[in-house]
């Protein structure tokens, strides 16, 4: 019974930060088709910012987390103007650019801040355990477990319920007749893009106490958040929530039973047999494509 | 029993049954032309025909074999062709490639891997281009064409794929009255040798190709025959009282 | 490529016009012209030796070779068939580790435990070979392996892939999610791969009396020989017929099912020949490095061969082959100093390409030399007046 419960807390675990991770790449190619492989290093970006805000002004975590989400944000906006609004019509050479942002970005943090791995302090309040039930659950993952949740809420008001949220939805459906309407369909996917790498930034921000920070560690985030993402299905909220929970779980299970690294590729293999069976994810919204 | 036969053809999309215990049979050498009005089915049954949906009911015979699962390239191999549309040619490639793949007498990997298409057309294509009106834009990429000259591409592929069967969605859709008039002397020629289906629109044009005419109604046959019979009947009139009869459909 | 987008043309080209004025167009390169360039470059890279004699040189301009090839094997399945492999490491590594298995069971035994076996089995406690390393104790069987099992492994996932008509987006996840499922594999399994280690101390490979050692001319002819005859293989595959029903798949269309091509098979063919050709290419590397480690499965090495394809031209076999030695040369030459940065301008440089230059190097190329036979035909036409009709 502890076991079970141990397992079941590790998946939601795995699962809230692969959601956490997933959720502004499930915004970005769900709404604008763009696939974008430097998220995980907005993820690195967001984790180094919390770093440097910690070692230089002594900002605690949770002080941190609104300057890290404006400041990765302020960077997904700059990448946007920049390189990926030309390429709406290419797809597929959205993953190729954005790869080479992925490999500037890790680059510029490596020259900026050293290869050395950095450590970002669990805040004080969050760094003991809580007993459940006879397991010790460590707080601070019942801190990201609670934060993903709030943020998922955030997303889906901000996407359902304003204006901007609307507006995104049309242009989402059909861009021409959106512009036709008087929105601005080019600024919409700036804000969007902004919105979604700041999330990154706040995944980034969140993960740095329990993972070690250094320039490469988005690389592995990427690859896990896009299967994410692919599994749920595009432009479905509902879909990455369930999908991050079906693959944390999956990770956690199938690493009980043999090995991390095994369990890894197994739930990969998974994925390959989905895409397989249904490209359009296991959750898909209906009217798109 | 006749060259094609559909019996009780049957597909829905999302519960909506486009095409609704259909029954049609054509024999080899007919030009059939298949009228009706939008969403009476008739794109959906050539496509039916070839393969590119699959029918969620009923048989489809092409000369007393069973096609039904077979997928497209087998029944293309089995001597059916299709023109689509929206006209459907290989825009990346010159007209001289675009031809080179209609002509697929074998159309399997290893025999293709064997072949190096040379400059010089076939007889085959040389006189179906100088039909078409091709024959000073080989080397011209199909992307740079207008739109009736792709018409006008997409016919000339069929030619030379010479396909027993050949299915015409709409060939004279943006043509003006000569290409038009042009179109229907190629069809003169092909029929007999072929068998055709056609779907149109241009009325005139109907008058002077077809022989049969089937009118489809919501998925069903409506009514079969000769154009004076078809005009005549209550039941298309009918059909079609709100667009104030067949001739203006 | 016959026929790239030439945006000049597509700008000159006059609103309205009667039906059968045709934009006239250029006069074609002949086939035998197509070929001119390939035959020139492996002219050139094979007789480097005869102008470098330092081991050094050699074995790095090997290795840039080796690396080469995988991107042409690149570029024939992205370039020509549309299919984006984003696990060309696959191959890859399977290809490297063939090769490594042979050339780790050839070594001295001071590498090796008692019974001749590879050191990281012993500290993994095997107490003999297993079954599936047997066979690599023939070269031959190791050479076979290394071009026969990517392309098979390619093949059942390319059948897996094509038959569902999966395609653009869904077939880079795919590749991308196999990639990282082969190196998770590799790592886990180590008493039978070396784990994270891969398989180090290798010997040097031995076929007819000849010692392939990975610093001498016999190895450059090798690394060069194999890349000529693949791409002389490559380019008589892409002017085939079925070249041309994968450049007429590329586009996007089924259309190709209805003229009676089974689209999947084709396109199967391409993914296994392109695995094979880098499998090959990993063999290769694996022998002038003379080591195999997962991390020619790992995803920034894949990704980094889609950027020399990318850089070098997509669509040309050439073109990938050139970009993969332009960019590992420089990154090569650089002082460490300069090494920091590079990644920088690479980052940036692929970034410019793809957005600007979608046909990389060779687009570039042919698009310059078209612009300059489109300037001398029409010096041609001013001076003759009957003519008119070819200047654009």
């Amino acid at each position: 019974m502890d076991i079970l419960l141990g397992q079941l807390f590790t998946g939601l675990s795995i699962g809230s930060v692969l959601l956490l991770v997933a959720l502004g790449l499930a915004i970005i190619y769900g709404t604008m088709g763009v696939i974008n492989l430097a998220h995980g290093e907005f993820v690195m970006l967001g984790a180094y910012a919390t770093w440097f805000l910690q070692s230089t002004l002594g900002l605690t975590l949770l002080p941190c987390l609104l300057v890290v989400f404006l400041m990765v944000a302020a960077a997904g906006w700059a990448v946007e103007r920049t390189i990926v609004r030309f390429l709406y019509r290419r797809p597929l050479d959205t993953i190729l650019a954005t790869w080479g942002i992925g490999i500037m970005l890790q680059q510029a943090v490596r020259l900026a801040a050293g290869a050395d791995l950095r450590y970002v302090q669990t805040p004080d309040q969050l760094a003991g355990s809580i007993d459940l039930a006879g397991v010790a659950i460590p707080s601070y993952r019942l801190f990201i477990l609670a934060f993903s949740a709030a943020l998922l809420g955030l997303t889906w008001f901000v996407v359902q319920r304003t204006e901007f949220g609307m507006k995104l939805r049309a242009v989402t459906q059909n861009r021409e007749m959106a512009s036709c309407y008087g929105i601005d369909s080019a600024r919409i996917f700036t804000l969007t893009f902004a919105f979604g790498s700041g999330l990154a930034g706040l995944a980034g921000a969140l993960i740095a106490p329990i993972k070690s920070v250094a320039p490469d560690m988005g690389t592995n985030f990427v690859v896990d958040a896009f299967m994410v993402v692919v599994v749920g299905g595009v432009g479905s909220l509902f879909g990455t929530v369930a999908s991050a929970g079906l693959i944390g779980g999956g990770t956690a299970g199938f690493a009980f039973l043999l090995n991390d690294t095994l369990a890894k590729a197994l739930v990969f293999l998974g994925v390959v047999v989905l895409v397989r069976f249904r490209p359009q994810g296991l959750f898909a919204a209906t009217g798109r494509r | 029993m006749a060259y094609l036969e559909l019996q009780g053809l049957e597909v829905s999309f999302d519960g909506f049954k486009a095409v609704n215990g259909l029954d049609l049979s054509i024999e080899r050498g007919e030009l059939r032309c298949l009228l009706g009005a939008n969403g009476a089915g008739k794109s959906t049954t050539l496509d039916l025909i070839c393969g590119r949906t699959q029918p969620t009911g009923g048989r489809i015979l092409l000369d007393g074999r069973d096609i039904t699962q077979d997928p497209e390239y087998r029944r293309s191999r089995l001597g059916v062709g299709r023109k689509f549309q929206v006209p459907s040619v290989f825009k990346e490639l010159s007209i001289r490639e675009n031809l080179e793949i209609a002509r697929s007498r074998h159309p399997e990997p290893w025999r293709t891997l064997c072949v190096f298409p040379s400059r010089r057309p076939s007889p085959r294509v040389a006189e179906v281009v100088e039909i078409v009106g091709l024959e000073d834009a080989l080397d011209t990429q199909a992307a740079h064409l207008s739109h009736g000259q792709t018409q006008w591409l997409e016919i000339a592929m069929l030619l030379v794929q010479d396909s027993a069967l050949i299915l015409m969605d709409e060939p004279t859709a943006g043509m003006t009255v000569q290409e038009t008039g042009k179109t229907s002397a190629i069809f003169q020629r092909l029929r007999g040798r072929h068998t055709l289906i056609v779907v149109e629109h241009d009325m005139g044009f109907v008058r002077e190709v077809a022989e049969t005419i089937t009118v489809l109604h919501q998925g069903r046959r409506l009514s079969e025959g000769p154009i004076q019979a078809i005009e005549n009947d209550p039941k298309v009139r009918e059909a079609y009282l709100g667009s104030g009869g067949i001739s203006h459909a | 490529m016959t026929s790239l987008p030439d945006r000049h043309d597509r700008r000159a080209e006059p609103v309205p016009r009667p039906a059968i004025a045709w934009r006239v167009s250029m006069p074609r390169i002949t086939s035998a012209a197509q070929f001119l360039p390939y035959i020139l470059f492996c002219g050139a890279i094979l007789a480097v030796p005869s102008f470098v004699s330092d081991p050094f040189l050699l074995n790095k301009f090997a290795r840039y070779l080796a690396l080469g090839l995988a991107a042409a094997a690149l570029a024939l399945s992205w370039g020509y068939c549309g299919i984006l492999n984003l696990g060309q490491g696959v191959g890859f590594g399977l290809g490297a580790y063939a090769m490594a298995m042979h050339l780790k069971l050839k070594t001295s035994p001071v590498h090796t435990g008692s019974a001749g076996l590879p050191d990281f089995m012993v500290w993994n406690n095997l107490d003999h070979l297993p079954w599936f390393w047997q066979p690599f104790h023939s070269g031959l069987f190791a050479l076979a392996a290394a071009v026969l099992l990517p392309a098979l492994v390619a093949a059942l996932l390319g059948w897996f892939m094509f038959r569902a008509r999966i395609a653009g987006v869904y077939v880079a996840i795919i590749t991308l999610a196999m990639l990282a499922v082969t190196n998770l594999v590799f790592v886990d399994q180590q008493a039978y791969t070396g784990g994270l280690n891969g398989i180090t101390d290798l010997a040097w490979f031995e076929m007819g009396g000849v010692e392939f050692d990975p610093y001498s001319p016999a190895f450059y002819y090798l690394s060069a020989g194999s890349l000529a005859f693949f791409l002389m293989l490559g380019m008589v595959f892409t002017r085939s017929k079925a070249g041309l029903v994968l450049r007429a798949i590329r586009g996007g269309t089924d259309r190709v099912l209805f003229f009676g091509y089974d689209m999947a098979s084709y396109q199967c063919l391409a993914f296994s020949l392109s695995a094979g050709m880098s499998g090959v290419a990993g063999m290769l590397y694996a022998m002038v490095l003379e080591f195999a480690s997962p991390t020619f499965m790992g995803v920034p090495l894949s990704l980094s061969m889609v950027i020399w394809a990318a850089v070098g031209g997509r669509g040309s076999l050439l073109g990938a082959t050139v970009g993969a030695i332009l960019v590992n040369g420089t990154q090569g030459s650089l002082s460490e100093a300069f090494l920091n940065s590079w990644q920088l301008i690479l980052g940036a440089l692929f970034i410019l390409v793809v957005v600007f230059l979608p046909n990389g190097l060779a687009g570039l190329v042919h698009n310059l030399g078209a612009r300059l036979s489109g300037r001398l035909r029409g010096m041609a036409a001013d001076r003759a007046p009957s003519a008119l009709l070819n200047r654009r």
